[in-house]
């Protein structure tokens, strides 16, 4: 004991110093962040909710309890959906608090075993999945025609596919489908293959900083090398940390000059312009909003215009939609430690979901489709999610190839 | 106190080990509610059926485990606080079943863990409706709302928890279950349980389950915001409303410090000159029996001194007259870090002297007070801002809850309304409440309670001021 006690002392002033007991303070113990948290409503237990959760900080601060491997999952274990935050009558931004109590339990070393050895292969491999990183542009090997931004090396556009889109399988048909798409339009990008390193999210949320900057500072470079002064995202989360979390780790300036837009900001300007002429889809659908996307980066709209764009389609919302939005699970990398967690997160979902009568989940993540698709399979389902990026090019496909009604 | 590692174990068999807490860091998240009590318990447990609950009871009432019955934690008097000895959190949140909605007798039958906007959306998904609406109503549970027998600013038109729940199953403090009530809207055989368990603060039996009367859903509403003045013009407008025959569904009140505050805040054009702010609404089934209360109402208003009458035409201007008072909590924690939300009930003629005697002791002890309530049913919410790391401060706010606790009883009024005693409001219940009266409640508690396991320290004065 006598060896870990100076080590703990300094991480409970490290907490103290990095949040403040006014901000803690702040919140008023009502409750209601248990009723929209993802987590809370699964589990039903206070130390699932945000409430719980910064109860802890605040009795570490006040030096009430000490810190163990119990507290850090307790942070490890929230999906950061923000939802918290918005809900709160006071004012409280627990959401950030959460954050950053993940930064002090990193620094501390008392991060979870499954989390370490993904910051591990983003350290060594620099994407999330362990492959080797030449290997980022693998999902386009097998397309009819390869996309045009593949030998382009310059370009006023980057299409930034992010790590999942590039590397695994289940999710290949997004960039796909939105690559595609890019070319009908005649859009002119690149894509950086190698060069693109994980967004630096995952490392961000996990704790480690330093290596967030390391990511965040690659891509940035990367990006000006290939002389781009736009880039386009399908990932929200990649959205999020560009345009949110970029300027924290490098500074506002880090940023000048270029525009940072999701795949639906550019689908719904091209769409509504003209440029773009889906086929019908009639079909009912309802529209899940990532919380990177929505709640945590304002972008509520385009998804909807796109949609609303396609001709024959009803969009219908859920009961929580926009900022109120239910997270499907698989925010916080905490799949990696309790997927069964997120298995009833998604289920959740899904049945406000199948309550609005829809044929079809659609989303704008790649992350929300996984999560959303393996818990209807599980409980046999017969509700499809799609990202909406993917249902554009079905719908344009249609129209080049003439089989539009 | 001292828990076994046997009694823990026997717990884990009856519950499963999953819902048994003992690690600092989940008894730490059971150690408060939305006030600022905290001790934390020596074992949280979370049954999931009313056979779990009554073993557990068991196994306390054998080894004298005091037991803190707990929906959300959302109290706002300490009364799911575990007392400074500790002992047994029992979290009934898992036992969140609607069993039945009865469409013809219009009743829902409930297990107490269920979140009561959870219970309400899904007998008004079938045109039903259960009215008692705490503003707590998205983080507080039926078990709680009954506990505390829960208002809300509904209640002058619809009454409050203990008008709607017709029957309870519930566990005895030595874990014998029963059933007391049931479907028939008249029921006098024997004493009335469900009645005596409302309000009971878990003091007297864990309720697992509960029959709840429903009514059919209001389809239209019509609210409007009318400013006062002056105080007693505004009180007797209210009487004059109630004198015509009107019922309305709603009637907040917002005293000038909360008016401030709120439009600090928002600058959303609140009436920075007014003494009164109130919130009114109608409600019903037909459109032209609701708007005519609405403009019966906004008539007397107006002869009777209001200096501004709005009456919303939408939906939108509906949201943006509410968002003031929605918006009372956010700015109020805005302006200093902790509040102490009182809530004396008085009768409703004693509202004005009550808002400026409240008033001169903000003076006296130099602390904002801002002050809210339903004023139609003459429920005040006085709340005090103040940082309690302060300790001259947090002395002043004591000296200044006293004080106000003995206006409420000076005008005829009582402690609470609708948060409860637990164990904030103890010390001031030989003052509100006649001896032998407390006498007899304590003897009801011991017949069912014999050694005193269930929410101890809360209620009732200490022991020895019995």
């Amino acid at each position: 004991m006598t060896m870990v006690q100076p080590q703990v002392q300094n991480v409970v002033q490290e907490l103290a110093a990095r949040i403040s007991h006014d901000d803690v303070l702040r919140c008023i113990r009502c409750g209601l962040c248990a009723y929209t948290c993802p987590t809370y409503r699964v589990e039903e237990c206070e130390s699932m909710a945000p409430r719980g959760r910064l109860a802890l900080v605040r009795a570490v601060i006040e030096g009430k309890l000490e810190l163990s491997p119990r507290f850090a999952e307790k942070f490890y274990d929230c999906v950061l959906c923000a939802a918290c935050t918005s809900a709160c009558p006071s004012g409280t931004k627990a959401d950030a608090m959460l954050l950053e109590a993940r930064h002090v339990l990193f620094d501390a070393g008392l991060v979870p075993e499954p989390v370490r050895g993904l910051l591990e292969r983003l350290e060594t491999r620099h994407n999330i999945s362990g492959e080797e990183n030449a290997g980022r542009l693998v999902w386009c090997s097998n397309m009819e025609h390869a996309p045009t931004g593949l030998g382009r090396s310059q370009a006023e556009t980057v299409y930034f596919v992010g790590c999942v889109g590039s590397l695994f399988p289940m999710s290949f048909s997004i960039p796909q489908a939105f690559s595609q798409t890019l070319d009908l339009a005649g859009v002119e990008y690149a894509l950086l293959g190698g060069e693109e390193w994980c967004c630096g999210y995952p490392a961000f949320i996990s704790g480690d900083v330093e290596l967030a900057r390391e990511m965040a500072a690659h891509n940035l470079e990367a990006v000006r090398q290939a002389g781009a002064r736009q880039v386009v995202v399908t990932c929200p989360s990649c959205y999020h940390v560009f345009t949110h979390v970029y300027p924290e780790l490098l500074g506002e300036e880090a940023l000048a000059g270029l525009k940072v837009l999701h795949a639906t900001e550019l689908l719904a300007d091209l769409l509504e312009s003209g440029a773009l002429r889906p086929a019908a889809v009639p079909m009912r659908v309802t529209y899940h909003d990532p919380c990177d996307l929505g709640r945590k980066s304002k972008v509520f709209q385009p998804p909807r215009r796109v949609l609303q764009a396609i001709p024959g389609l009803e969009l219908v919302e859920m009961a929580s939609t926009g900022a109120n939005s239910l997270c499907c699970g698989g925010g916080g990398n905490v799949e990696s430690s309790a997927p069964a967690l997120v298995e009833s997160m998604a289920g959740r979902r899904l049945a406000e979901a199948l309550d609005t009568g829809a044929e079809l989940i659609v989303t704008a993540c790649q992350q929300c489709k996984r999560t959303l698709s393996s818990a209807a399979r599980k409980r046999r389902l017969r509700l499809r999610t799609v990202d909406v990026v993917e249902l554009v090019w079905q719908a344009l496909e249609q129209t080049h190839s003439g089989g539009s009604r | 106190m001292e828990i076994s590692r046997e009694f823990v174990q026997e717990l884990e068999e009856i519950v499963g080990p999953t819902y048994v807490h003992t690690d600092p860091v989940d008894l730490q998240c059971y150690a408060f509610d939305a006030t600022f009590e905290e001790w934390r318990p020596d074992v949280v447990v979370r049954p999931a059926t009313t056979e779990e609950v009554a073993r557990v009871l068991r196994l306390c009432h054998e080894a004298r485990v005091p037991v803190i019955p707990r929906g959300m934690g959302s109290g706002l008097a300490g009364g799911t606080v575990p007392s400074p000895n500790g002992g047994l959190v029992l979290s009934l949140t898992r036992m969140n079943r609607i069993l039945e909605i009865d469409e013809v007798n219009m009743t829902v039958t409930a297990e107490a863990g269920v979140i009561t906007a959870d219970l309400q959306a899904e007998v008004e998904r079938r045109g039903l409706f259960y009215p008692p609406d705490p503003s707590s109503i998205k983080h507080s549970t039926i078990g709680g709302n009954i506990a505390c027998n829960a208002g809300g600013p509904r209640c002058l038109k619809y009454g409050v928890t203990k008008d709607y729940v017709m029957g309870v199953k519930a566990v005895l403090a030595d874990g014998r279950v029963f059933s007391a009530g049931g479907k028939p809207i008249k029921y006098v055989t024997g004493y009335d349980l469900p009645a005596l368990l409302t309000g009971s603060e878990g003091t007297l039996a864990v309720v697992t389950e509960a029959l709840l009367r429903l009514t059919v859903k209001p389809t239209v509403v019509r609210t409007a915001t009318v400013v006062f003045h002056d105080l007693d013009l505004a009180s007797q407008a209210i009487n004059k409303v109630l004198w015509a025959g009107f019922v309305p569904a709603t009637l907040e009140l917002m005293d000038d410090t909360t008016i401030h505050t709120v439009e600090e805040y928002l600058h959303i054009g609140l009436p920075l000159d007014a003494a009164a702010l109130l919130i009114v609404e109608s409600d019903g089934r037909d459109e032209k029996v609701v708007d005519d209360e609405m403009r019966g109402m906004v008539e007397i208003f107006r002869a009777a001194g209001a200096s501004e009458v709005r009456v919303a035409k939408d939906e939108k201007e509906r949201e943006a007259l509410w968002k003031g008072r929605r918006s009372v909590s956010p700015s109020l924690a805005r302006r200093r870090p902790h509040k102490l939300g009182e809530d004396i009930s008085l009768p409703r003629s004693a509202i004005p002297e009550a808002i400026r005697r409240i008033k001169g002791v903000a003076a006296k002890y130099g602390l904002p007070i801002a002050i809210f309530g339903h004023a139609g049913d003459g429920n005040l919410h006085p709340n005090i801002l103040f940082d309690r790391r302060n300790a001259e401060e947090w002395a002043r706010v004591q000296q200044a809850m006293a004080e106000i606790f003995a206006i409420a009883l000076e005008l005829g009024g009582t402690l609470t309304g609708e948060h409860g005693v637990g164990i904030m409001k103890r010390p001031f219940v030989p003052q509100a409440l006649d001896p032998v009266a407390v006498e007899a409640m304590w003897r009801i508690k011991r017949a069912l309670d014999p050694h005193n396991i269930l929410n101890p320290g809360k209620v009732f004065p200490a022991e020895k001021a019995l």
